[in-house]
């Protein structure tokens, strides 16, 4: 395609003006793993939670009345059971618990793989138990009376974008500490064999208790997809920060072909380079700029979020103190990266390939006199 | 042998508007492979815009320039390039000079366009840069150069890929006698070496050497019999 001595010269015209280049440089890095960042951070979260959905139940059916959740009982349970099509349903008892000294909510889910003295923490909440200097057990207070339960496991840290505040012990502590009868449930969890089916129990199930939230578990999924959107305020000024930074970047690119930069074309165009010559040579030095600053882009981004754990960005995204010990699974959405390549480096090259055109073509008699 | 025929050549800048500018008028003269010729007169005369034709820096507004054959002011871009790449030399006032780069890398600037070989192409850089009386700065930043080492420089890269035709525009312009006299010396050997060559000029230190063989004369645009 181009010359091995035209690729030489490009580049020895590149090094000419590298702080030019490294300007462009700078700037392109920064917008790229900027981007990116908020890319693999967003991809980790939706793919951990779209992950988790994926072993829960068929439907979810919850108690709520005015936007509040209520219990659920045994009879609900029964009748929901009854419907064709439903092979089981589960009872589930889960709440929060206030943790005063260190003021975080802990979300208790009952577990009936633990004994009655064990419980297994997320990471967020074994972090906020150590700080009080509750290293191997947990003293709950319920109308009881003390229950201390023994950890004896800390959640896996791929799924810690759900399990960071969450407690699992037996369904039994759970219903003591919250303060639930041995009928109550705080959820029932329908298994439908047929996932054809699911639309239409999940519509039965509402029909038969008004009342209830009934969510499929593709619902769930959606829900997870659409959560970190990329609509949010905040996301809206990370755009524009890259926006005002590319347009600056395109600025400086459209100077690479003007003012000093000008004369050069027209004295290549004397010497014997034709116009396809010049864009060739302008092409070389910034596709060499572009995909270099893209690469390092994306790894500072990569590091940034897998390895340091993105420090400032992860509060952006999860928000509680609990959230800090949430580590990010490493999911690269290549698709996505592949857009950001397009959108950025193609009006990167375009900015000073254009120009550059532009003064090639035009009569270089005057400029190299 | 005529190596160059200009036949009838008009120049006008915006032919179409109320300004429109005569550069060049009906301009028809020949030239001789391996004459060197001065086109004389004032500045404003016509001399530069005549050299940018006869070089495809620019085409005329009508009229024929004939090359070796080819008409030069008909060839698309990519042949125009290909004939001022292989066939001609310019060498300019303001030396034109890539700065940033240092000798041997300005010098190599047309080289780069070939498919030639790292060795063949110093050997060809070295022969321009000894014969331009260069070669001990050929590493040198053009920007730190004297202006007699830059013409030197421009002179190096005019020859290197060992044109027939040299252009020089006003060479003499931005020298001080000592470098102006060395030009007019490196002019015998562009006639050893058989070279056409057009300069536009109006230093009269041309007039006392026996090297030019022949002076056109211009004014206001037309040449003066």
């Amino acid at each position: 395609m181009f010359s091995k001595n035209l690729i030489e010269y490009a580049v020895i015209l590149l090094f000419k003006d590298r702080a030019d280049h490294l300007f462009s440089f700078t700037i392109f890095t920064f917008i790229v793993s900027l981007l990116s960042a908020v890319l693999f951070v967003s991809d980790a979260i939706r793919s951990d939670l779209t992950g988790a959905a994926q072993f829960g139940p068929d439907i979810v059916v919850e108690n709520t009345l005015a936007g509040r959740a209520y219990k659920l009982n045994e009879e609900d349970r029964e009748s929901i059971a009854d419907l064709a099509g439903v092979s089981a349903v589960e009872g589930d008892v889960e709440g929060y618990y206030y943790f005063s000294q260190q003021r975080v909510w802990f979300h208790l889910i009952g577990d009936s793989s633990l004994s009655l003295r064990e419980m297994s923490v997320g990471e967020g909440v074994k972090e906020a138990m150590k700080l009080w200097h509750y290293d191997d057990a947990f003293n709950f207070f319920s109308m009881q009376g003390k229950i201390t339960l023994k950890m004896v496991k800390t959640e896996s840290k791929q799924t810690n974008i759900l399990s960071n505040d969450v407690i699992f012990m037996h369904p039994a502590n759970v219903r003591a500490i919250l303060g639930f009868k041995v009928d109550e449930y705080s959820k029932l969890l329908v298994t439908v064999p047929n996932p054809s089916e699911v639309g239409d129990i999940t519509l039965k199930i509402v029909q038969l208790l008004p009342t209830v939230k009934a969510t499929s578990k593709e619902d769930i999924q959606a829900s997870f997809r659409h959560l970190f959107y990329y609509k949010g305020g905040i996301f809206m000024i990370l755009y524009w920060v890259c926006m005002l930074a590319f347009l600056i970047l395109l600025k400086n690119q459209i100077s690479l072909a003007y003012g000093e930069k000008k004369k050069e074309i027209a004295i290549l165009r004397s010497i014997g380079y034709a116009i396809k010559d010049i864009i060739a040579l302008k092409f070389i030095q910034n596709a060499v700029v572009a995909f270099s600053a893209f690469l390092l882009g994306v790894l500072i981004a990569y590091m940034y979020v897998f390895l340091f754990q993105a420090p400032l960005l992860r509060a952006i995204f999860l928000g509680s103190e609990l959230g800090r010990s949430v580590e990010f699974t490493p999911i690269v959405d290549l698709n996505l990266l592949f857009l950001l390549f397009v959108f950025s480096v193609i009006p990167f090259l375009a900015f000073v390939i254009i120009p550059s055109w532009k003064i090639a073509i035009a009569d270089m008699s005057e400029a190299v006199r | 042998m005529k190596q160059i025929t200009v036949s009838n050549v008009d120049k006008i800048y915006n032919p179409t508007k109320e300004n429109a500018f005569y550069a060049l008028k009906q301009i028809s003269f020949e030239v001789d492979a391996g004459e060197i010729v001065i086109l004389k007169g004032v500045s404003g005369s016509g001399k530069s815009t005549l050299l940018s034709l006869i070089g495809g820096l620019s085409k005329p507004s009508s009229g024929d320039i004939i090359v070796e054959g080819e008409a030069i002011a008909k060839l698309p871009d990519r042949l125009a390039s290909r004939y001022r790449h292989e066939r001609v030399g310019f060498i300019f006032q303001s030396f034109n000079l890539l700065n940033g780069l240092n000798v041997y890398q300005n010098v190599m600037a047309p080289l780069m366009l070939s498919e030639w070989s790292g060795s063949q192409m110093e050997a060809k850089i070295d022969q321009a840069l000894q014969i331009a009386n260069i070669a001990h700065k050929k590493g040198q930043k053009v920007s730190d150069l004297s202006g007699g080492e830059k013409q030197r420089c421009a002179i190096a890269r005019a020859l290197v890929m060992n044109p027939p035709i040299i252009l020089a525009d006003e060479p003499t312009a931005n020298l001080d006698t000592h470098n102006s006299l060395m030009f007019i010396e490196i002019l015998k050997t562009f006639k050893a070496m058989g070279k056409t060559v057009l300069i536009a000029t109006h230093d009269v230190l041309f007039e006392e050497t026996d090297v030019i063989d022949r002076c056109i004369h211009m004014k206001d645009g037309a040449m003066v019999v």
